[in-house]
């Protein structure tokens, strides 16, 4: 990515690669929201499942356990999405907290910026998700 | 025609300067090229005269029938409203009957959700979307205008039953067994009446994000776009993951209202508990639906008031993506009384809570703007102002009843009805309200009046208030909602009667409202153009109105292009940007890159017709006659609805283009037809699938929750037939390959070969249907919930295979009379996309129909 204001002029094969490129990259903004909700699907299915059909195989605090560690590998999953989101916001270097321009330069920090705020709530929103297995003990 | 292009396999691509020069932008137009340009334009642009009127596709008008109808609906749900508030006024009333009154307080509900708050997002997105990105209109027009008029024909279907006494009565969330059971066609009328009106979100929501994505002007990057355009990005996809869910769920609940398969019937194995899930999972991201693209319209408002740029951008974006993901981990929160394990329960309760961030979030974005500014209090301001106050209270009481044991005290009592009416009243209709006092002299070239404005808000801000406020006492004294009467000595009686007391007040307020919007102002001369003094697009309009949209589409440097760049609209109006004509008087708009918003192609759009009108009606009727069981009538009004549906997309889609390429002015020469991912029909199929596949993966969802919720498959009962499943994987495998297969062969110049396959595709197709219908057909659908939920999949994918096969003969037609050609192939690129659908379907239906239950 060039910080030049005049890399704007149409690309070679722009159509064809322009559902791949451009999807992926608004895309990515969204990883760290989808590992919530695939957090919060597995959390609500494994229990829902466990309650409804397991509860004589094994006792709730396999169950737990086993979510709390799916807790873990989402949170080390966000945050590393989270980091590498923050260096394309690039804040510390360029002190740059609004990318109001109309050039590429702010385009790509403002999409570092979002994505690292997304992370942000998501790992707060995994968290709050996590308390219920660490305090309810039952199905009941 | 020049037969050198369609030959050549090179795909055009644009050619010239990008991004234009200060140089080329400064440099003048002449003055007889301008009075030309626009007379060009005006005449692609006309509107049509007389009765021709209602053949209107553009989004000026159809925008404007769609806010108007959505406003009507909402006028009409709210007398009733007051009839349940006359009702309730004192204790042991007898105005009103028990049923009437069930009646009411259903289509009530249903009508303000579904025939005003998700119908008014899509009217006013259809109407400023264009102007707020300075595009000529929206990327299908006629879509727009097939979905309105399915909207009014599903809207006065469902209403009007009331006026027949056989309106549907179980509550706006249609519970079964209370649903399923009811006489009459009550419940029918709304199952299929809103499915209907669902397609028509679901076709708006394609609209919307593809007009979003792909219809910037140029230089207008994702992180300079309006915000409303986030929001509407956002809601748009909301719409595609939380419509389908409920449509999968009426699909079901019409199954066993019509052929008693017993989805929610606990006796043979079904439970209502899943009608609550699919619901839900539709409901309360609707929710959401309705707020958001509400507050969007605070996003527009408060930087003009604040006269600064918004603060804190990237936080609202935030806000947006945010909440539109985490509404979706809060449906069973409707659900905390129904006896779910309580650790789900603390799922739902901390997801409801963490939504509170970014909801929040935005709010003080809007307030630090506000402090930041020189805030002028302008009517719209005051309906902003207002909706952060009743916004903010609601969500206040929202925080209470997240946490599950004090809902298990409020529920179904009158504290959910005051909050849920704090949130919409402060969440949708001050903001929606603000947001027509703003954008008024945008709609309608003429102002609102500032002082009926004060009068109207004051009328429906201090109505909420005494109308809802006193809902949370009487509510935590017990009382529960949807009765119709209650008996005296309980206290309750004074609360309600100020409730009643505020309802008028609201009532009042809107009539003034009404009477504003809707009096002839023609006496009050030509209004500014940029009253407001706003900076952003929309505000380039046209004074008097010219009916092009723009009179030339701007190169944007910035997030408020009117207070940065003090050219722009002088040059717009010269017809100094892009495509400042039309040579051939068609319809055209431009397309742009998704970040970056770079030029890439011109893209004729459609103009006025009458087969959308014929199209909404026959799609009408395959919806409403099923209501009254007059099954044949309702397959040739479908069929008569597929027929004229094809001759829309024959005659005016994809066809090839008389010119390869096109002067899209400032020297840059764009392509004129697009196929693949680079087309933005492509981009409306995929979305749209993406909805179809999540209907489907709440069909099988059901499977699933059956199988968790009880003996399932239930022992000794009859499999499905295994051979003829797996059969029909590899046949719908095979005519998914043939498809693939004819598209490149078509690329290749081998039309022969590519109609062989588009001639043998269908056979396959409809072979993989018979065998996956062979394999379900000895079980009793009726007897059980096992054999019916296979019998719904099936049903689910054979439905599918119809378009599927529709779509490889038309494919077929068109290579051979000429439509489609090796490199003007959009249609089969869209066939196959639909076809990785669908094969999708196929085998995941082959797979739960003849292997799940051997497995589980």
């Amino acid at each position: 990515m060039t910080d030049d204001a005049t890399d704007d002029a149409p690309r070679h094969q722009e159509e064809q690669k322009a559902f791949a490129e451009e999807a992926d990259s608004l895309l990515a903004i969204t990883i760290a929201p989808l590992i919530w909700c695939a957090h919060f699907l597995v959390c609500y299915c494994g229990v829902a499942i466990y309650c409804a059909k397991w509860q004589q195989a094994f006792s709730l605090g396999v169950l737990r356990a086993g979510l709390i560690g799916a807790t873990v590998l989402a949170l080390a999953g966000i945050a590393l999405i989270g980091w590498f989101a923050f260096r394309r916001w690039d804040v510390r270097t360029s002190g740059d907290w609004v990318h109001e321009r109309g050039i590429s330069e702010d385009r790509h920090r403002f999409l570092g910026h979002a994505a690292f705020l997304l992370a942000l709530i998501s790992f707060i929103a995994v968290c709050y998700v996590t308390l219920p297995l660490i305090f309810i003990g039952s199905c009941a | 025609m020049t037969d050198r292009h369609h030959s050549d396999p090179e795909v055009p691509r644009p050619e010239g300067p990008y991004p234009p020069t200060e140089a080329m932008l400064s440099e003048p137009v002449p003055e007889a090229l301008q009075a030309e340009q626009r007379r060009q334009l005006a005449a692609a642009w006309d509107a049509p005269k007389g009765w021709r009127y209602w053949t209107a596709v553009n989004n000026s008008e159809v925008g404007v029938w769609y806010a108007l109808t959505a406003f009507f609906f909402m006028l009409c749900a709210g007398v009733m409203a007051l009839m349940i508030r006359v009702q309730l006024a004192v204790p042991e009333n007898d105005l009103i009957s028990a049923d009437l009154f069930n009646q009411l307080f259903t289509m009530h509900g249903s009508g303000m959700m579904f025939l005003f708050a998700v119908p008014m997002f899509e009217a006013i997105s259809i109407l400023m979307l264009p102007g707020l990105l300075g595009a000529r209109d929206m990327p299908f027009p006629r879509l727009s205008a097939y979905g309105f008029w399915c909207f009014v024909i599903g809207g006065v279907f469902v209403l009007g039953a009331i006026l027949f006494n056989a309106a549907p009565k179980a509550g706006w969330f249609m519970y079964p067994p209370l649903a399923t059971e009811e006489e009459g066609v009550g419940s029918d009328i709304w199952l299929l009446g809103l499915s209907f009106i669902e397609v028509a979100s679901i076709a708006a929501a394609v609209e919307l994000i593809v007009g979003t994505l792909k219809c910037r002007p140029p230089g207008m990057r994702v992180n300079t776009m309006p915000l409303y355009a986030w929001y509407v990005m956002v809601v748009g996809g909301m719409i595609l993951f939380a419509f389908p869910p409920l449509i999968a769920g009426d699909f079901l609940f019409e199954l066993q209202r019509s052929f008693d398969w017993p989805f929610f019937d606990p006796a043979r194995g079904g439970d209502p508990m899943l009608w609550q899930h699919l619901f839900w999972i539709f409901g309360h991201p609707e929710v959401y639906i309705v707020f958001l693209p509400s507050i969007a319209i605070a996003a527009m408002v408060v930087p003009t008031v604040a006269q600064r740029p918004i603060f804190g951008y990237s936080w609202i974006v935030l806000s947006a993506v945010g909440t539109g993901f985490i509404s979706f981990g809060l449906w069973v929160h409707h659900m905390f009384t129904t006896g779910l394990p309580a650790l789900s329960l603390g799922f739902f309760s901390a997801a409801s809570e963490a939504v509170v961030i970014p909801t929040g979030i935005q709010l003080f974005c809007f307030v630090a703007t506000l402090i930041a500014g020189r805030v002028k209090m302008t009517p719209p301001m005051l309906w902003i102002a207002g909706a952060l106050a009743v916004f903010t209270t609601g969500g206040l009481t929202g925080v209470m009843v997240a946490v599950a044991p004090f809902d298990f005290q409020a529920h179904d009592g009158y504290f959910i009805v005051a909050h849920l009416h704090y949130v919409l009243f402060g969440g949708m209709v001050f903001p929606v309200i603000g947001g027509i006092y703003y954008f008024f002299p945008f709609i309608a070239k003429k102002q609102l009046s500032a002082r009926l404005s004060r009068w109207s808000f004051w009328l429906i801000f201090s109505g909420t208030n005494i109308c809802y406020f006193p809902m949370h006492l009487t509510g935590l004294t017990g009382m529960p909602r949807r009765i119709y009467t209650y008996p005296d000595g309980l206290g309750w009686g004074w609360l309600n009667m100020i409730s009643t007391l505020g309802a008028f007040a609201i009532a009042a307020g809107f009539l003034v409202f009404a009477y504003d919007l809707l009096r002839p102002k023609g006496g009050q001369g030509q209004v500014a153009r940029n009253p407001w003094n706003a900076g952003t697009l929309e505000w380039t309009h046209d004074i008097p109105e010219a009916k092009w949209g723009v009179r030339s589409i701007p190169f944007v440097r910035s997030r408020y292009p009117l207070w940065d760049e003090p050219k722009l609209v002088e040059r717009m109006d010269a017809g100094r940007y892009y495509l400042p004509d039309s040579p051939e008087q068609k319809r055209e708009t431009l397309i742009t890159s998704v970040i970056d918003a770079r030029p890439i192609q011109v893209q004729e759009v459609t103009g006025p017709t009458w087969v959308t009108l014929w199209a909404a009606g026959f799609t009408g009727g395959a919806f409403i006659f099923p209501t009254f069981h007059w099954y044949g009538p309702a397959m040739v009004s479908a069929a008569f609805a597929v027929v004229t549906i094809l001759y829309w997309l024959w005659t005016s889609t994809a066809r090839p283009p008389r010119h390869e390429m096109r002067e899209a002015g400032l020297g840059l020469r764009l392509p004129t037809y697009a196929s693949g991912p680079a087309a933005v029909g492509w981009w409306a199929v995929w979305i749209t699938m993406l909805g179809d596949a999540t209907g489907f993966a709440s069909v099988v969802f059901g499977f699933f929750f059956y199988w968790t919720a009880s003996d399932f498959p239930p022992a000794g009962s009859p499999l499905a037939a295994g051979w003829p499943a797996a059969g029909a994987a590899l046949a719908y495998l095979a005519s998914w390959g043939l498809t693939l297969g004819a598209r490149m062969l078509n690329r290749g110049e081998r039309s022969g070969a590519a109609m062989a396959c588009l001639a043998l595709a269908p056979l396959l197709a409809v072979l993989g249907a018979g065998a996956l219908i062979l394999s379900v057909l000895h079980l009793e659908p009726a007897s059980h919930v096992y054999p019916a939920i296979l019998w719904a999949i099936m049903v689910w994918c054979v439905t599918h295979t119809i378009p599927g096969v529709i779509m490889q003969l038309y494919c077929l037609a068109g290579i051979l009379f000429g439509k489609l050609r090796p490199r003007h192939d959009a249609d089969l690129w869209n066939s196959t996309l639909f076809w990785h659908f669908l094969l999708l379907t196929a085998l995941v239906s082959a797979a739960v129909i003849g292997l799940a239950p051997r497995l589980l």
